[in-house]
């Protein structure tokens, strides 16, 4: 198994988010994303914001997963809550902002949507509405085509503390994902805006049984699959998945030449 | 799917019943291959206070230590093998490492060193080992085992210079280790000087004593697992009554308790006082075994109570059970075994795992 992760943590202000993501590595989470939304829905042309960098967090000094010696990872998450596919221009091509984050996920808002989502688009993961009986069905020719992918399909699980309605639309939406996908490709997060809001992962394991996941399925909702999400997310910066690059050390570029650029030697040895 | 919901993760007891004076009875081997164990509790009914013989064993189970970031290869390396595994049996236990996340190491008595990884750890270590048994569609755990004291694994040989190689070069291990040694002479090598170069502290496990006054024992028939009878109760039900004596919880049933419902087993009759002695710490079988034959003996004179348990937990972390076999971690890592000695010296043996676990041999 792999370690457990927590892939949706609201981006709020700093104080904040350093306790949720201290309760987070409290309960054993080892590694957590923050999650930046961007709302396409009402308002079309909007910039994508920077990531947070985490660095920022904690001056360093990460906070240690229990029943570990290691600290906790904190990765940058961008959501775009979109309801058009012309809207997301971003993600078909390879754009600037989106380069910034680590894992890229979308939420459908229609069925046109959903259904370019899981054939075309590039992302990572795919949120399932829960707080509002869901507007369109699964099909499960798009479903399968995104397990194909490499796409996974996101459940939110803190809706469901706070209203007990949203409880039932979170089960029923589940539910009716399952039949859809068979439980395949899904993973568990929190949307956590208050370090209460959080569950531990044995907890959301057992959530994912209520939800129609087998045993094991449901542990890898949280552990697992989230790992997948992350390769996938990081492959997106290779080519294939198989080169990636890396910026080249500054400092050899600053050193100084008396010959002008246009006689400097083309190839240098990297 | 209601009904896939009624059913809790998968756990096995076994119980069987033998006598001490059986030839072939096989406590003792069933005590030593525990090799990691965490917990031993021991309860004697009509008991003020824990008799003689067994509190100077209690008092005297030898220290074990926590050192902190061993690199791996250097247990593997030709001058520990030399130094500690040909001259008695060495206990090691990587600290702080979950079994169903992290990596996890563990150094058998016998000379078998076990390494359970995860799957990228295990892609770039280039040792060979076999997927764990708990995968659940592709393998993300694998279980890498070796011999050291082996003649394939001679210093100087193929393969131990590339066990060398992977574990000190290609991808370099470290855990913090708990570890015991029990040494076969008395020329002990000293373990606090080998490992002088890392972090190590000494622990004595820490014992608690204490009398339960006015509880509810069940009446045992030690010929009768299964209580054909209604005058004695079966073992699974004495199992869980154990569970519930040394966990410490009410067994009341009041009406106000939001907690425990639980009730004890009938028939049961009320007993005075008896004693509770809790060991914690990293316990070594050899003690155990002192402590089982100990309490064999405590009922060849005549004594109220017609029997007295024992009860061993295994570490929830810990990448084995008993001899070999894989121990995973579902939503519990519980392996324990308990033993029941009765007053004509006849035992019940009750051995429990948990979901990621083979069968208790």
């Amino acid at each position: 198994m792999a370690v457990f992760m927590d892939l949706s943590i609201q981006s709020v202000e700093k104080k904040k988010l350093e306790s949720i993501i201290e309760t987070a590595a409290h309960l054993g989470y080892s590694a957590v994303a923050v999650n930046h939304v961007a709302n396409f829905e009402k308002e079309t042309k909007k910039e994508i914001a920077k990531p947070l960098c985490h660095e920022e967090l904690f001056e360093g000094a990460l906070p240690i997963v229990q029943g570990t010696t290691k600290p906790v990872k904190i990765v940058t998450r961008l959501t775009i809550v979109a309801s058009d596919p012309s809207h997301c221009t971003e993600m078909r091509t390879t754009s600037q902002r989106t380069k910034l984050y680590d894992v890229v996920s979308v939420f459908p808002k229609t069925e046109k949507l959903f259904h370019t989502a899981c054939l075309n688009l590039d992302v990572d993961l795919i949120c399932i509405n829960v707080t509002e009986k869901q507007p369109f069905y699964f099909k499960r020719a798009a479903v399968n085509a995104a397990i194909s992918r490499g796409i996974y399909f996101e459940l939110v699980y803190t809706p469901a503390i706070r209203d007990s309605t949203m409880r039932r639309y979170t089960i029923s939406n589940a539910l009716a994902l399952m039949q859809s996908c068979k439980g395949k490709n899904i993973i568990i997060s929190s949307g956590a805006e208050k370090p209460l809001e959080l569950r531990g992962p044995y907890d959301i394991a057992n959530l994912g049984l209520l939800f129609g996941l087998s045993e094991a399925g449901a542990k890898a909702a949280v552990s697992t699959n989230c790992r997948a999400v992350i390769l996938h997310g990081a492959t997106r910066k290779t080519a294939f998945g198989v080169i990636y690059t890396m910026p080249r050390d500054e400092q050899e570029d600053k050193r100084e030449t008396t010959a002008p650029a246009s006689k400097r030697s083309r190839t240098e040895a990297v | 799917m209601w009904e896939t919901l009624k059913k809790c993760p998968r756990h096995l007891l076994v119980c069987e019943k033998s006598s001490f004076k059986s030839t072939n009875s096989r406590h003792s081997i069933h005590v030593q291959q525990h090799y990691f164990n965490y917990r031993v509790s021991v309860l004697i009914p009509e008991c003020s206070a824990l008799p003689q013989k067994l509190d100077s064993i209690v008092k005297d189970f030898g220290s074990y230590y926590l050192v902190k970031d061993v690199p791996l290869h250097k247990l593997v390396c030709e001058e520990f093998i030399t130094t500690f595994l040909s001259k008695g049996s060495f206990y090691a236990l990587s600290c702080s490492t979950r079994i169903d996340q992290d990596n996890a190491a563990a150094l058998l008595p016998t000379g078998k060193l076990i390494i359970s990884v995860d799957k990228d750890t295990y892609e770039e270590l280039g040792l060979e080992g076999q997927s764990s048994r708990y995968s659940h569609k592709t393998p993300m755990r694998y279980v890498i085992s070796m011999d050291l004291t082996a003649s394939s694994f001679a210093p100087g040989g193929n393969r131990y210079k590339r066990v060398m190689w992977a574990l000190a070069e290609k991808k370099p291990l470290k855990f913090d280790f708990l570890m015991a040694w029990n040494p076969s002479d008395d020329r002990r090598a000293n373990l606090i000087s080998y490992f002088s170069a890392y972090q190590l502290k000494e622990y004595q496990p820490s014992v608690a004593i204490k009398t339960l006054k006015d509880i509810e024992c069940p009446v045992l028939q030690s010929s009768d697992l299964r209580a054909t009878s209604a005058e004695s109760c079966d073992a699974q039900e004495f199992f869980d009554w154990q569970g519930v004596v040394f966990n410490e919880i009410e067994s009341e049933n009041d009406s106000g308790n939001f907690l425990s419902t639980y009730c004890c087993p009938d028939p049961n009759i009320v007993v005075d006082q008896a004693t509770l002695c809790t060991i914690t710490g990293f316990i070594l079988p050899e003690k155990i075994h002192l402590l089982l034959e100990s309490l064999c003996h405590y009922f060849t004179e005549p004594k109220l109570t017609p029997w007295a348990v024992l009860a061993v937990h295994g570490f929830a972390d810990s990448p084995v059970t008993w001899r070999e076999d894989e121990h995973g971690f579902h939503k519990g890592g519980e392996n324990l075994y308990s033993f029941v000695v009765f007053r004509n010296h006849d035992y019940w043996l009750q051995m429990a795992v948990g979901a990621n676990d083979g069968c208790p041999p």
